[in-house]
């Protein structure tokens, strides 16, 4: 027969009952170390299980290389590169290639035809003299990994530039909208009655309309630098469908007996939304912040592509730059100048989204696969 | 309309009084990244046509996964390694997936735990009712018959006749729970199986329910296969009774002797750890410990880690289901040390 | 179903009021521009004075905030958005009303087309389980969904428009624009009329075919209701086709639906990838419920179990997510508008705010966000159809 585990003698675990007979529990260690190890315990068990998920560490690569693509720029431009012809928005370099002058083109990727070469380099070359015409935009080469664009800027060094909007566009879009989402659905779930149903209608107003062309008129009327942007972008999400999830995390939250406990002990509407409720829901909250950078990215390089936005470099200016010159609908020649941009923008927003994804299924256990 | 004629394919009708149901040392494991889980270890009952057998035990001890095995329906990764399980003479294993999808429901049919969500929430119940006749009866029937045929299945477990053009979640439980009964009823099985028929309702609808469920029995001459960890609710319907433990059946009588004198240990502590409002005040005997990990069973009986009458031989060899007298089966070595009856067995009195 | 019908006029009355909500916040965001709309028109020398003194009139210029804001909402109800500025005197009314229904047959196809085989593809593939298929899958799908939109596009006109021609020597599908200009020229029609043709007659054989559903599952045994169902929409998708096989509008029609291809693919495809992952995700979702078991029991064959009590249920959150998906569609397709200049309601918003027309882009979104509220709205219905317990 087994017996009952043995229960220990309360001094064996070094607490002092004398201190409790009348007075306040008085704990073992400092609140705050608590805290942080509690903490520092959960995030290690979260870690733990994100790991698991293939995916989610995928996309948390993507995120580091591009981080260190945007930090290794800067040092590039100081020691390796030249700023004067690698600078991303002010550099130029047009790199010559040589073709033969001849009667008849047979390969025309080395040979040009007279009548050609007389109109791009001078009237006077003759059948059988080299011509060296300066490119721009030129195809990749060893002194232009990815080619240049059709102002003459290294592609690479654009490319590696803008990761830096990118990043502040998610941040700041994403910071922004988790505030708001955060405090707009925990105030819903606990002040119910006007407050919730005036913050609920307005979410849906925010769902309703499109993104889209709202931002596109907003670009028509105000100029769109990326800050203002980012804010816009925050807001519009912030108010709108997150708010609605986070109010029902946040009602769950509101309904289990730690909340009645803390009101019971006397604790202000105020401590109990910002000491217990935001914090639970704290998690869902990071959660869609992610969503809300892929969002963001997306936006601001479709945005900037239509030529709407008012900043100096960025994936989608890239791209913009390219189309406006009419290099991407006249065929496929200039693959360099519509792939490296695209792709960047895919990979990184594509990156938020996976981890995004994997986050969940830490979050709702309901979502791992067993 | 509530007679359908005998199908001649497969299994006969079974005159009342008859074998129904034979499960012969039916062994299963759930295959699981870590190992195998042997839920179900030579698991033996039978049961005749027109009688009622419940299944006791606590949760996890194999009830439902060896339920189940008479519908076929046990968990993809369940392995049935040994044993027959035999309706009517036919062992269900040994069937195709298209040959025992057509005994499903027309021979046997099963009330699931958690029959409240048993219910599709986008159909009406009518028309969840009617699929199962639209694929078992053996005449296709009209919208005007099939709605006849609903509304005496209604009638039967006293449900009004409009409510078969409802949704589920318009019934209160009880009410679903008696649709539940009647759609089980709707193909005229042999066999019902009611898997905790009533342990999501509360009591005055649960004795409601349980006497419905005898008199539709009775009327019917139907077999029953009871599971239940509430000891009351088998006491009360049943008229044989097998208590199982970690995938066995330690022991197996008629009901009434179960409930009056125990043979095997684990029913013993059971039905002594539970107060009786009329009986002699007397002290609880707990059931300590908890139930083995299935992965790795205790060797020899599987009850002896918590068996006050365990002795070496307990440890090491597994008992067999002996008949200890007429109709009562036993699987221990110590069964003659178990006090006879309840009330002298508990301890001193209060 | 009475019941569903409050439902219904309880959601139009919100979104009614949700909609006016949205114009007057639109009417502050034009309002805070500095100086007035007439000083737009002080630069522009096509616009007569009397035109300018019209418009002050007519936006109320001259009176404080409230009046400015009925003028403001009394134009919009009465349809007078004004003229165009880049494209004066033509009225912003007339621009829209070309424009509309071309957009509107994008976006009804795109969604249409992306729904119902995202849907089929998500609920054949749940029952496939499988560590290369949940590879395959989540790779293709989440590639497909994430991908930067206008790059895919251009990625679609550079494969389809350029890439196959230089492999295969054919260009299956043109490159942009609404017709080839070439081929019309004397044409007896002009292209609206030939649009709205196809637009009409595909409307009016699907509502046939609805018509036809509605009626056999009434009347019919539900096994019956099913097959009717499933010809009478075969039968509406087919007619449109036969009847212009045989109609003098056929080079025509064939020109436009040529040039229709390729952007209602490149829109649908995202929305596509999308709706498969999540009709996927519901449907084994959908599989672990009790219900299913049942189903099971009762000794119904895979197949019926899979499509008649699965995909039923999992088809609810696919129809919430349509709303979400709306979002999508609108703005995806305003940016496939303008790559493919495909000359909709999208192009227009666009050269709008390029050229600064103040009016004219006001007008486009405005109708924009109609539709938005529209599409929203068939969506609530649709849910509250689909799922009884909503009625309640």
């Amino acid at each position: 027969m087994t017996e009952p585990a043995d229960l220990q003698e309360p001094a064996a675990v070094g607490l002092d009952l004398a201190d409790t007979a009348g007075g306040g529990f008085v704990p073992p260690e400092p609140l705050w170390r608590i805290r942080l190890r509690l903490f520092l315990k959960a995030l290690r068990r979260n870690w733990g299980l994100f790991v698991q998920n293939k995916i989610g560490v995928t996309g948390l690569v993507v995120i580091v290389l591009f981080a260190l693509m945007g930090i290794l720029h800067p040092v590039l431009m100081g020691r390796v590169w030249e700023p004067a012809i690698y600078d991303p928005v002010r550099g130029y370099d047009a790199p010559t290639k040589d073709w033969l002058v001849v009667e008849e083109v047979q390969d025309p990727d080395s040979e040009m035809d007279l009548a050609t070469a007389r109109l791009m380099s001078n009237p006077f070359v003759k059948v059988g003299s080299i011509v060296s015409i300066p490119q721009q935009p030129a195809p990749p080469s060893g002194k232009h990994l990815l080619g240049t664009d059709p102002l003459g800027r290294d592609i690479l060094s654009q490319l590696m530039y803008s990761t830096r909007a990118a990043f502040a566009m998610g941040a700041i879009a994403a910071l922004t909208a988790t505030l708001i989402a955060t405090t707009v659905g925990s105030f819903a779930a606990y002040y119910p009655g006007w407050v919730d149903t005036g913050l609920m209608r307005f979410a849906d107003l925010i769902l309703l309309v499109p993104l889209i062309p709202i931002l596109i008129v907003v670009g028509a009327l105000f100029t769109l630098t990326l800050p203002l942007l980012g804010i816009l972008i925050g807001v519009l999400s912030g108010f709108g469908g997150t708010a609605i999830v986070l109010k029902s995390q946040a009602l769950q939250v509101k309904v289990k007996p730690f909340i009645d406990a803390a009101r019971v002990s006397g604790g202000s509407n105020r401590h109990i939304i910002f000491r217990h409720i935001i914090p639970n829901v704290m998690p869902l909250s990071f959660l869609y912040m992610m969503f809300t950078v892929t969002e963001a990215i997306a936006l601001e390089a479709t945005l900037s592509f239509l030529g709407l936005m008012n900043i100096q470099m960025s994936w989608g200016i890239m791209i913009h730059v390219a189309n406006n010159q009419g290099y991407l609908l006249s065929g496929m020649t200039y693959w360099w100048l519509l792939f490296p941009s695209g792709l960047a923008v895919t990979l990184l927003a594509g990156a938020f989204f996976l981890v995004g994804r994997a986050m969940d299924e830490v979050i709702n256990p309901r979502l791992r696969a067993r | 309309m509530t007679n359908k004629p005998n199908e001649t394919t497969q299994t006969t009708e079974v005159q009342p009084g008859d074998t129904l149901v034979e499960v012969k040392n039916l062994t299963m494991d759930y295959v699981v990244k870590e190992g195998r889980v042997s839920a179900v270890s030579d698991v033996s009952f039978t049961l005749k046509r027109g009688g009622s057998l419940g299944l006791v035990g606590e949760s996890g001890c194999g009830k439902t996964s060896a339920a189940l095995t008479l519908l076929r329906l046990q968990a993809e990764n369940a392995e049935i390694t040994h044993g027959e399980v035999l309706l009517g003479g036919l062992d269900l294993l040994k069937l195709s997936e298209e040959q025992m999808r057509r005994h499903r429901w027309s021979d046997v049919a099963m009330v699931f735990q958690g029959a409240m969500n048993a219910w599709n929430p986008v159909y009406r119940v009518g028309d969840q009712i009617r699929e199962a006749l639209d694929l078992h009866w053996p005449v296709k029937l009209s919208r005007a018959q099939a709605r006849e045929r609903i509304a005496e299945l209604f009638a039967l477990v006293g449900l009004p006749a409009d409510d078969m053009d409802r949704y589920p979640h318009e019934f209160s439980g009880g009410m679903r729970q008696r649709a539940t009964i009647a759609m089980a009823l709707s193909c005229n099985p042999q066999l019902i199986i009611a898997d905790e028929p009533t342990t999501a309702l509360d009591v005055i609808v649960q004795d409601q329910i349980l006497k419905e469920l005898k008199t539709i029995q009775a009327e019917l001459g139907m077999s029953m296969i009871y599971i239940s960890h509430d000891i009351a609710v088998i006491a009360e319907v049943t008229d044989h009774t097998g208590v199982m433990y970690a995938g066995k059946i330690v022991e197996y009588a008629d009901t009434g002797h179960v409930f009056a004198t125990p043979r095997h240990p684990y029913s013993w502590l059971l039905l002594s750890s539970t107060p009786s409002i009329t009986g002699p005040r007397r002290k609880l005997a707990p059931l300590v410990g908890e139930p083995p990990d299935l992965m790795k069973p205790p060797p020899g009986c599987r009850f002896h880690p918590r068996c006050p009458f365990a002795t070496d031989q307990c440890r090491t060899d597994e008992p067999p289901m002996e008949e200890i007298s007429e109709d009562r089966f036993a699987a221990c070595w110590n069964h003659q040390q178990v006090p006879v009856g309840l009330s002298e067995a508990a301890g001193e009195e209060i | 179903m009475p019941k569903l019908f409050i439902f219904i006029s309880k959601r139009l009355v919100q979104m009614a009021l949700l909609f006016i909500i949205f114009l007057t916040i639109l009417f502050f965001l034009l309002d805070a521009q500095p100086g007035d709309l007439s000083q737009q028109y002080i630069g522009n020398p096509d616009i007569p004075p009397e035109e300018k003194a019209r418009l002050a009139e007519r936006l109320g210029l001259d009176q404080p905030l409230w009046g400015r804001y009925l003028a403001y909402m009394r134009n919009f109800f009465t349809g007078d958005f004004g003229n165009s500025l880049s494209q004066y005197p033509t009225s912003v009314t007339h621009l829209i009303g070309q424009a509309l229904p071309r957009t509107l047959a994008l976006f009804l196809l795109a969604t249409l087309l992306a729904y119902y085989l995202g849907f089929i593809t998500g609920k054949v593939l749940a029952w496939r389980r499988g560590k290369f298929t949940e590879y395959a899958l989540t790779v293709g799908g989440v590639g497909l969904y994430t991908v930067f939109y206008p790059w895919f596009a251009l990625i679609m006109i550079w494969f389809f428009g350029f890439g196959l021609r230089q492999w295969t020597g054919f260009r299956i599908f043109p490159i942009g624009k609404f017709i080839d200009v070439s081929d019309w020229t004397g044409a007896a029609y002009t292209t609206n009329q030939v649009f709205i043709a196809m637009i009409v007659v595909a409307t009016l054989s699907m509502l046939a075919a609805l018509v036809i559903t509605w009626a056999a599952r009434r009347w019919l045994d539900p096994r019956y209701a099913v097959r009717v169902r499933n010809y009478a929409f075969l039968a509406g998708a087919i007619f449109p086709f036969l009847y212009f096989w045989f109609s003098p509008m056929r080079p025509f029609a064939w020109d436009i639906l040529h040039h229709t291809f390729l952007p209602v693919m490149t829109l649908s495809a995202v929305s596509f990838a999308g709706i498969m992952l999540l009709t996927r995700g519901a449907m084994l979702e959908t599989l672990r419920e009790d219900y299913i078991l049942t189903a099971r029991a009762k000794g119904l064959p895979e197949k019926v179990i899979r499509d008649r009590h699965a995909a039923r249920n999992a088809l609810l959150p696919v129809v919430t997510s349509l709303v979400l998906a709306l979002a999508f569609v609108i703005g995806g397709g305003i940016i496939t508008e303008t790559i493919f200049a495909w000359p909709g309601l999208g192009l227009l918003l666009y050269h709008a705010v390029i050229l600064e027309d103040i009016p004219l882009a006001m007008g486009a979104l405005s109708i924009i966000a109609v539709l938005a509220l529209v599409g929203h709205l068939v969506a609530d219905i649709l849910y509250a159809y689909l799922d009884p317990r909503i009625r309640y």
